[in-house]
């Protein structure tokens, strides 16, 4: 709105600069994927591919351990995602509905995890976790991943649960309604788009997350998608034109999921960083 | 409400608080203790800091970190708000120009890594044929294999990277700053240069406080583009404290020492935050 009067065709220069520098890359990536490896490797690079081929994508699919490690990512984001989920509702609701002793120093603690710094924990975490058996499975990841996500989801959800009006909470509870019936047969399904932001948000920071698959999931039936990429793109005679394809097929599912709830999440991540 | 009521509330709390308290507090105090014994378990002193803290390289990782994280933030906030009071103005097709903003930052970091290390590649990578085009360097650089050049390299994927985070906050900052600030300004003949430097600014404070605050703790975390861009190469040159820990722990399997090194990390990491909140606080 601001500054409409003035709006002139100048504006135009930094905003084609913008798209360039952030669409560049992803389109190199895309262009590279389809290329075959002789026209990779040629001077000067070729803009719009001569011969282009799925071969890359194929030899991802079917001669690499990529689709593997596709489904150990589904797997640990997924969980990792219910569960921040879930503890995240019902620790939101008891911050955005009832008072208590000491809640400040409660919801100040939630806070601290999200400003960690999770290099200096990667240490006790692996002894931990290697002495609860843990290392090397599903499991181990999706729990620590909460360290990632659970703070952030809790901040989200307080503002949203906060929004909604009280009143219609009492009138259900005097109708004999329980307090869990209330908030899963009210607050939760009222508060749908902060429901849709955290799991928005958990679902793309797991997906992505390196440190902690670096550390704890170093065998190949638990390695998730980053970890196998990095090993992938680091070998010693590195395949660009199979890496840029795997890169691809990694961003895929992000980029859907983002794109198509892209209004919700970022409305959800600024309301809850006012409100909370 | 009632007593009952109350104790409900910290009862719907408490399995998160419980988790996290599992998985955070009960480690950070573990690293103390990791960090005074030897693998056996026996005490040891500060021996593991000395080792530590008397290695060249610590000094080194923690030069490479403060340039690292202090240069990002510094491009990060700069283009941030620059591209978020450029997303506030009207013009055909910003809904698109938003979307398209925010793909460095959805792209997970790993593919942003590897997909820039192909575009420094010395013989077939983008960046040095469009620059050897326009003349701006004469022969081809190993971006990432030369100690000069790989520090700004990796800068300058980490600012691409996260600038949307930046813009998406200043745009919903600039969002809640009332119309009538602006019309009083117009009123009183102000121009655009001004509106920025006497209203926007001002007024996003504390978005640019939190949001550096964020950048500063992501930066620290980011193990992600360094690592799968050079490892920390070439000659240690863009080796950060974060690579070093993990070194230390999982490649020399030391993790006594490690934890020695992740603790004062962690110290001198809280040490800095609590001079940036307290120094925003104070010019409040």
């Amino acid at each position: 709105m601001a500054a409409s009067a003035r709006t002139k065709p100048i504006i135009y220069l930094p905003v084609v600069a913008l798209v360039l520098v952030s669409l560049f890359p992803f389109l190199w990536m895309l262009i590279s994927s389809i290329k075959p490896l002789r026209e990779l490797y040629t001077v000067p690079p070729t803009w719009i591919p001569e011969s282009p081929t799925f071969a890359n994508y194929a030899k991802v699919i079917f001669d690499s351990n990529i689709p593997r490690y596709f489904l150990n990512s589904i797997i640990v984001s997924f969980g990792a995602t219910a569960l921040a989920l879930i503890l995240a509702i019902f620790a939101s609701y008891g911050f955005a509905r009832f008072g208590f002793r000491g809640k400040r120093y409660y919801q100040g603690f939630v806070l601290v995890g999200q400003l960690l710094p999770t290099a200096a924990i990667i240490v006790p975490l692996y002894i931990v976790l290697n002495w609860l058996g843990l290392i090397n499975t599903y499991l181990g990841l999706i729990l620590v991943y909460l360290i990632l996500t659970l703070p952030l989801s809790v901040w989200m959800l307080i503002g949203y649960f906060k929004a909604i009006p009280v009143e219609l909470e009492e009138a259900a509870i005097i109708d004999g309604s329980s307090r869990l019936g209330v908030l899963f047969r009210i607050t939760v399904p009222l508060s749908l788009p902060g429901i849709v932001a955290v799991v928005v948000y958990a679902f793309v920071t797991t997906w992505n997350e390196f440190i902690f698959a670096l550390c704890f999931a170093t065998d190949s039936s638990v390695k998730t998608l980053p970890i196998g990429l990095s090993e992938f793109s680091t070998e010693f005679n590195t395949d660009w034109g199979a890496v840029m394809a795997a890169s691809v097929l990694m961003t895929l599912p992000v980029a859907l999921v983002f794109l198509g709830m892209q209004r919700l999440f970022v409305g959800g991540l600024t309301s809850g960083a006012t409100k909370g | 409400m009632s007593r009952l009521d109350r104790n409900q509330g910290l009862l719907f709390a408490l399995p998160a608080l419980l988790m996290l308290a599992a998985l955070i507090f009960y480690p950070l105090v573990y690293t103390g203790v990791l960090s005074v014994t030897d693998e056996a378990g026996g005490f040891v002193g500060m021996q593991n800091f000395s080792a530590m803290l008397g290695a060249r390289l610590t000094a080194t990782a923690f030069w490479n970190t403060l340039i690292y994280v202090g240069f990002s933030i510094i491009f990060q906030m700069i283009l941030g708000t620059a591209a978020g009071i450029l997303l506030n103005q009207n013009f055909r097709g910003r809904g698109l120009v938003r979307s398209t903003m925010l793909i460095p930052w959805v792209v997970p970091g790993i593919v942003a890594a590897t997909t820039w290390a192909w575009m420094f590649h010395t013989e077939f990578g983008i960046v040095n044929y469009m620059l050897m085009s326009v003349h701006a360097i004469d022969a081809q650089i190993g971006w990432l294999t030369n100690p000069n050049t790989v520090m700004p390299a990796l800068i300058a994927v980490n600012v691409w990277k996260m600038f949307p985070f930046v813009a998406i906050m200043i745009l919903a900052g600039l969002q809640s700053v009332p119309e009538t600030l602006y019309e009083a300004a117009r009123v009183d003949g102000a121009s655009f240069r001004d509106e920025i430097r006497y209203i926007m600014l001002p007024q996003l404070r504390p978005v640019l406080i939190s949001v550096s605050l964020l950048l500063m703790i992501w930066g620290l975390n980011a193990i992600t583009l360094i690592y799968a861009m050079t490892k920390g190469g070439p000659a240690n040159r863009s080796l950060i404290t974060p690579i070093q820990i993990f070194r230390q722990a999982f490649e020399f399997f030391q993790l006594n020492q490690a934890a020695a090194l992740s603790l004062v990390f962690f110290l001198i990491i809280g040490l800095i935050m609590g001079i940036y909140i307290k120094l925003s606080e104070e010019r409040e």
